[in-house]
């Protein structure tokens, strides 16, 4: 049996529950079950239940993961039987669906999902070590933590293995059908610490929370990971909370985490490139990233992997410019990277949220569209001279947006992204 | 699209990079510094307002030497959708 921090609390609302208790819960309706050979998933109706099911599953080396009972449909369905997994009932332990047939089992492995790109699920297998990214962090100071994310997803099994492995560490979970507003009501309460969240999801809390409230939170520390963490996000965070330690992490569900930054700058230091003696790798090879780490899931022959995140050293600096694929637009021959743009707009005071994509158009083939969030409304034809201005001393004339859509709300995923 | 509402596009452009509203068609796209990303922006825009497509021939392009030539060229582009 894995050692867990049993005293670690779990926050809902105005109850509270340690992790051995979530744990009670769970064995109380799935102990009788025999799951020590198959693979199987949890279907959870709440973040509770959730919880609980990692809490067992962990400290019985079940091959297992959760998922919620609202993301299953026939096609994700039909995903778990192609991998040969059982979805099971966490309230009763019974099948869902039909029985699936057994395939390779694995002590130990949880099974993390993740949409991709593609918005197809997808099966990735870590293990409680592999998951545990917070195990080499020597001094931890005690916090509770907003934990924002999907039921299931890599970020949401990182804070919940936080919470499981390292002592003095609360969590509590975001209501997910208003994140903003069980955020306020967090904050509200006194009880939030620190929060690991996604830039979009700042941008969101930042349009819909009353400022006042925002600063009055004791943050102490701020997690950002999931999406480029542009300047103008970091800068705005700062102001908000002078006091608290604002780090970005580069991790993604195959390559876990890997790069932690905290000097408050976008992009990360070039200097990583040239270390040998670390325990993580990176390396940037025809302008793509790899990383070499104890944390992910899949690597090639040396070890790297390859993150198909593309990344430009500029000074002594490594920025992040998209995914590889088609995220370059070419306008007339030149190439604009549209995560280069939307920084740049969300360096402007009036802007919350900025997109840019490719559209296509003749002569330069295509040209650059944006779609932005203000702050504040206002009249659409002076937004589009305001912000252009704004590119005009900052981007290339080709780089510069030709089009402009101005959004009422941030759009936002599943997985706190935009 | 009428002549006027290609050239109420194109001054508009103008206007937001702090240019000169064009008021005389024989003037070189050169001279008032109409210049290829303009036009592109011009296509989109008429495309957006017509909500339709543009097609042309790319070789009709290379004549345009006017801001006549522009609002000729756009003019009937607009005609053949």
């Amino acid at each position: 049996m894995t050692d867990l921090c049993d005293l670690n609390t779990v926050h809902f609302g105005d109850a509270s529950v340690d992790f051995a208790g979530l744990r009670e819960e769970t064995t109380s309706v799935l102990g009788a079950q025999e799951l020590s050979a198959e693979r199987c998933v949890f279907v959870v109706d709440s973040v509770r239940e959730a919880l609980g099911c990692v809490s067992y599953g962990i400290s019985h080396d079940l091959d297992f993961g959760v998922i919620e009972r609202a993301r299953l449909s026939p096609e994700v369905e039909g995903r778990f039987i192609e991998h040969a997994v059982q979805l099971r009932n966490a309230h009763d332990g019974t099948v869902v669906g039909g029985v699936v047939a057994a395939g390779e089992i694995k002590r130990g492995r949880v099974t993390v999902l993740t949409s991709g790109t593609t918005g197809l699920l997808k099966l990735i297998a870590h293990t409680a070590a592999t998951l545990n990214t917070f195990d080499r962090v020597k001094s931890l100071p005690e916090n509770t933590w907003f934990m924002p994310y999907q039921i299931g997803s890599y970020a949401w099994y990182q804070m919940v293995a936080l919470g499981l492995f390292k002592e003095g560490q609360g969590l509590i979970p975001g209501d997910f059908s208003d994140l903003a507003a069980s955020f306020e009501d967090a904050v509200t309460r006194g009880v939030v610490t620190a929060i690991s969240s996604t830039p979009t999801f700042w941008r969101h809390a930042l349009m819909s929370i009353d400022e006042d409230i925002l600063t009055r939170a004791q943050l102490r520390s701020i997690s950002m990971g999931g999406e480029i963490v542009d300047q103008g996000i970091l800068d705005r965070l700062a102001a908000l909370h002078p006091k608290a330690r604002i780090r970005h992490i580069y991790a993604s569900s195959e390559a876990g985490a890997a790069i932690v930054v905290s000097d408050g700058k976008a992009g990360f230091r070039a200097s990583l490139l040239e270390r040998t003696d670390g325990v993580i790798g990176v390396k940037m090879e025809e302008g793509r990233l790899y990383i070499r780490s104890p944390y992910a899931n899949r690597v090639d022959a040396e070890g790297w992997i390859d993150t198909q995140d593309l990344v430009e050293q500029r000074g002594d600096r490594i920025y992040f410019l998209g995914r590889a694929g088609n995220t370059m637009i070419n306008v007339g021959g030149q190439k604009a990277f549209p995560q280069d743009i939307e920084a740049h707009l969300m360096t402007h005071e009036d802007v919350l949220w900025a997109r840019v994509v490719a559209r296509k158009a003749p002569l330069m083939g295509a040209l650059p569209v944006a779609s932005i969030v203000l702050r504040k409304q206002m009249d659409e034809m002076a937004a589009e001279l305001m912000l252009t201005a704004h590119c005009e001393a900052g981007l290339a004339e080709f780089a510069i947006p030709r089009m402009w859509d101005f959004l009422s709300d941030i759009p936002m995923k599943a997985s706190l992204k935009s | 699209m009428e002549r006027t509402e290609i050239l109420n596009i194109i001054n508009m452009i103008m206007t937001k990079k702090g240019r000169a509203e064009i008021t005389d068609e024989s003037q070189n796209t050169r001279e008032v510094n109409f210049r290829s990303l303009d036009f592109s922006e011009t296509a989109l825009r008429i495309e957006f307002k017509i909500g339709s497509e543009l097609s042309f021939e790319a070789a009709s392009m290379r004549k345009i030497e006017t801001v006549k030539d522009v609002l000729d060229f756009f003019e009937e582009a607009t005609k053949a959708v």
